[in-house]
Parts: C-alpha cells; structure tokens; sequence
C-alpha cells in the first residue's frame, strides 16, 4: 500500500535569469511502513519536496497522492491544505519545536483536539503515546524543564496524535547527541511497524542510513533510489 | 484549549506588569475624566450653595463671576420691595492670598449678610456660621487652619469660627466667607492715603456701599423669568436665572478647559492603542517561530488570531482594571476636585475595548504574513 507516491514533478524558485529550477520530472513512491531517508546535499531541494508533499509549498505541475487520495494534479485538488496537514501528516523538525507555552500533553492533544476529537479520549491516546516514547511522567511538565532527547520524543508523540499516515521529519536527530540520535532513529524505525507510517526523514547522518528501509537521493533535479548498505558514502 | 490563556499563564509576570503599566497610563485618562467632571461640580457647585433663583449684576455685564460687577449696596433694597421676590440679599467676591499654615493660599473671600435670608454657607463641617459684622471668618479645609485660628488679613485680624468642606468657587478654588461690612472694606476700602490723594482730586466716591451682586428668592408661584424681566427693565441692571447663571459660569470656566483635558485625553489614548499595540506586535514577534510551526502542522488561521485578539483584549481588560485601581487610589491626591464616575469608567472601557481590537491589527497582520515553510530548516 502506497503512502506517497509523487510522478512527474516539476519546481522551480524565481524568473529570468535568476531562475533555479529545483526539480524536473521528479518520480518516487513511499509505501506504508517505511523509513526512508531523504539525502542531497544542502541546496538540493529536500525542504522544498518535504514542503511539497506537506502541501505547503505548491509544485509547477506534476501529481502527488498522499494515501490514496490525490492531492496535486497541476493544481491543488484539496480545499484546504492545513486541514489535510492536522489530519493526516505528522511534522517533526531538527529542533523539537514545542509550543512553549504548553505542557507537554497539551502539545501532544492540541492537534486532536482543534481536529474535533473529544479532550478526554485526545488526552488518553496522548498519555500512551508519552508511555510509548517513555515520557508519561513529564506529561504535565513545560518543554523548558525537559532535556532535549525528551524534548524531541514530545515533538515525535506530538507528529503522531492525529494518527498521521504519513511523517515528515527533517533532520530530526540534528540537534541531539549521538546515543540519542541512534535511540530516536531507532524508533523512528520502530513506528513504521507498530504503526504501519511511512517516514520521510531528510538527513545528512549516513550513519543513519543502515536504520532505513530505503534511500532517496536528488540528483540532477531528479529522485534516485540509492541502495542501503552498512559503508555507504552520502555526498 | 484556549491558547491566549495557555500563553498568559505562562508569561503571567511579565503579562501583569505590562497590565500595570498600561494601566497607569489609562488611570490618568481617568484622572483627567475626573478633573473635567470635578471642574463642572466645582463650577456650580458656589451657585447651588447660595440657593438664589436669581442673580442681579451691573447691567450688560455676565457678572459677578465671568465679568466684573458693581451694583450699590441699596439695590438690594428696591429689588427686595419688588413683587415676587421673597428675599434679596447682596454677596461680594473678591480674590485673595490667605496666610495660611501651609503658606500663604489664594481663596476667594464671599462676603454675606450674616443677618439676611439668604446663608450662603452649606458645607459647614465644624464650628458655626458668621454670629457678628465684624472679624470672623469661615474657612475651606483646605486651607489648613482649625477653628479658633486667627488670620491677619490687610488692616484686620480674623478669627477662624468655622469649617467648610468642598466648598469652591467655580474655578475650584477654595472659598472663605466673612462679612458683607468686613468684605466691602476689604474690596473697597482704600488705604488713608490714597482717600487723601482722592479727596485732593475732588473725588468724593464712598465704595464701600458696593457689592458685586444681588441674590433673589422668589416667592413660590412667581414666575422666575417675569420677575427677572421686570427687574431689568426697571432698574436697568442685567438678571440671571440661575440656570443662566450656571451656563455663563459652564461656558466661560469650563469650555475651554473641557478642549484641553480633551485633547490630553485623546493622546493620551491614542498614546495607551500605540503602546498596546507595540505590545503585542512585540509579543507575536517573540511567538513568530511558533506561529510558523503552528501553521505548519495544520493549526488553522483562525485559532491563531483568536489567541492574539484574546490576549490583546485581556491586556486591555486588565490594563482598565488596573487604571481603576489605580485612578481611585491617588484621586483624593490631587489639590483639586476630582470627581470619578462611573459612567466615564464605563466609556473608557468601550474606549479600551476598541483601542484593543485595533491594537490587535498589527500582531493579526503579523500571523497572517507569517510564511509556514519558515517554520522548518534546509
């Protein structure tokens, strides 16, 4: 079952002679339950398709579906992007990125919440996720008063309470040490098969990379599939 | 989830004092409602101690307070004699600087009939009224002196008999009262040399039988404007009712004040909306990184806007709290009347509300600009 599957995608930033065109023809699937990586060196474009596939940033033309529904086909075909974003996408970012003025369980149900679901299950599910990333016990804590490794499993509970098919998560491990970043990759890992999400991670760690089902590359204004193999070299 | 509650809970201290601030600021918009509300008490509040339907002043004048007036004291006798008037009764008014134990004091000296029918003192709040012609006087609080109290004033000593409270003249100073006899002297009367230097001149004038004005009561069933018409148009002198009276005195103290405190007032204002704005456009500067996640993961617009106008109400809600506090605890502070109702509080707050909403425009502005792709690095 595919999560994402994007064909034939084209952008491009600025006109003239300032005009840089970021992808052409782009094609790739995700399927549900992967990790996949998303690696290119800075400037490639990875935030501008994370962005694109979050229905944030519009593409020249080309299809997108996210899950079975089509969203892109040379225009938007969704109404309202952020709804479609709380509802089935999960965001996770180099830095947590909690809001500071929320405990932490009000950042995990504050999603749930706005998407309709009733305070008491919102606040349920959330508990068990903060159980699942082994934080329950700072639920009423602000994210100032929390370290960042349980910082950055907030932000992760927080991609996952509105039941997301699909996570995008740019660089989440770049502002953690290296026993944390392993444990959040690994369960990054974990997610796709408890949850059956497919994860699009942007990293420039290839030590990450072994951790991941598959690897997509941007080359030439393209997607390439890299294989995954424990001495692989990123550029 | 109310998020404005979320992040003022969570800035509670700095929340308040910027409340406080604020809310000084609206305080003295207050103060100054007060002041204009304490100047037209003040300006009427002379004319309703005396109690007269009417007041006879030198003709085509707009005296005894607005313009200068001089009627001879016997007016006072043929107005009496007149049909439809009860009592007539003359009052001086003449500028003082009192010696008082807080310096000297500039009052304004009533002089009265301590005889007649019509007792200008109602404020009495310890000691008695004037019991004799000469060399007693009763003073406003503010002065400073108690009772028994003996004040030197030009040629004469005066002893303090009583005590008024709030009572004023119609510019809010305070007022002292004496004798018609005493206050015609101190008016009139001038010093021996300048009588010999008069005489000298063949001037045989007597100004001590002057007064500034005539006060009437009417008798019941008498028609006030008849009885005023047929004393000018007798003895050629001009009459006001006492709502004339009071509008003379509204319009030529208050007038002009009430432009000035209004145009403080509106600054100020306008001053309290730009403050409250740079708030919380600083305030939304500070959130701006989570803004731009909030828009990224799906929260809609207008969540995020209800959490700016509801923050910038709050403040203006509590900045208006805080004015209240703050207006009543220094009010009384001030040397003049400073009257706070409660129906400017309640055009302040409609005013604050308002202020609030427009305030809000900018940090509003701010969150609808603010680029979701921002949000996240690459």
């Amino acid at each position: 079952m595919q999560a994402i599957q994007v064909h034939n995608l084209y952008k491009h930033f600025g006109k003239g002679d300032n005009i840089v065109r970021v992808f052409e023809g782009a094609s790739f699937t995700v399927q549900k339950g992967e990790l996949v990586a998303l690696v290119a060196p800075s400037g490639a474009g990875k935030t501008t398709l994370l962005m694109m596939l979050g229905c944030v940033i519009e593409p020249d033309s080309g299809q997108i579906w996210l899950g079975e529904e089509k969203v892109y086909d040379n225009h938007w075909l969704i109404k309202d992007p952020r709804a479609l974003r709380r509802k089935k996408i999960g965001f996770i970012f180099q830095a947590h990125y909690l809001i500071p003025f929320l405990t932490i369980l009000e950042n995990v149900t504050m999603l749930p919440i706005i998407n309709g679901v009733p305070k008491k299950e919102a606040s349920k599910r959330a508990m068990e996720l903060l159980e699942y990333f082994e934080i329950a016990d700072k639920a009423n804590e602000m994210p100032a008063h929390l370290s960042g490794g349980q910082n950055q499993r907030a932000a992760i509970a927080r991609a996952l309470a509105n039941d997301p098919q699909i996570i995008l998560a740019d660089e989440p491990t770049a502002a953690l040490d290296r026993k944390r970043t392993i444990d959040v990759v690994k369960m990054l890992k974990k997610l796709t098969t408890d949850k059956n999400v497919a994860i699009v991670m942007v990293t420039h760690d290839e030590s990450l990379l072994p951790f991941c089902d598959r690897v997509l590359s941007i080359e030439n204004k393209k997607i390439i599939e890299k294989p995954v193999t424990p001495d692989m070299h990123i550029i | 989830m109310n998020l404005a509650y979320k992040d003022i809970r969570y800035s509670l201290g700095k929340f308040l004092v910027t409340a406080m601030g604020v809310g000084m600021l609206l305080g003295i918009v207050l103060i100054m409602m007060g002041v204009y509300k304490g100047m037209l008490i003040d300006a009427k509040a002379m004319i309703e101690d005396v109690g007269a339907d009417l007041w006879v002043v030198q003709e085509k004048t707009l005296g005894p307070i607005a313009e200068s007036s001089r009627l001879f004291e016997d007016t006072r006798d043929v107005v009496a004699a007149m049909e439809g008037v009860a009592a007539a009764e003359p009052l001086t008014f003449q500028s003082l600087q009192l010696p008082t134990p807080k310096g000297p004091m500039r009052v304004m000296a009533v002089g009265y009939d301590p005889f007649g029918k019509i007792d200008p003192i109602k404020r009495l709040v310890e000691g008695r009224v004037l019991l004799h012609d000469h060399y007693e006087i009763v003073v406003s609080d503010k002065t400073g002196l108690h009772v028994g109290d003996v004040v030197p004033i030009l040629r004469h000593r005066y002893k303090v008999v009583g005590i008024t409270h709030l009572s004023v003249s119609s510019g809010g100073v305070p007022l002292v009262f004496v004798s018609l006899k005493d206050a015609q002297e101190l008016q009139f009367s001038y010093s021996n040399n300048r009588i010999r230097s008069d005489r000298a001149r063949g001037v045989e004038e007597n100004p001590a039988h002057f007064v500034n004005t005539i006060v009437v009561k009417v008798k019941p069933g008498y028609d006030k404007e008849r009885v005023a018409k047929d004393i000018e148009k007798n003895l050629h002198k001009s009459v006001y009712t006492k709502e004339q009276e009071e509008n003379i005195l509204s319009i030529n103290f208050i007038k002009m004040a009430s432009k000035q405190i209004g145009m403080f007032t509106t600054i100020l204002i306008i001053v309290s909306t730009i403050i409250i704005a740079l708030i919380i456009y600083t305030m939304t500067l500070e959130k701006i990184k989570e803004i731009t996640i909030m828009k990224l993961i799906g929260i809609p617009d207008s969540k995020i806007v209800g959490m700016i106008g509801q923050e910038t109400l709050t403040l203006g809600i509590l900045a208006f709290i805080f004015a209240n506090i703050f207006a009543h605890l220094i009010y009384d502070k001030f040397p003049k009347r400073v009257v706070l109702e409660a129906d400017d509080a309640k055009k302040l707050f409609a005013i604050v509300i308002i202020a609030s909403l427009l305030a809000s425009l900018a940090g509003i502005r701010k969150v609808l600009q603010a680029d979701p792709t921002e949000a996240i690095g690459g």
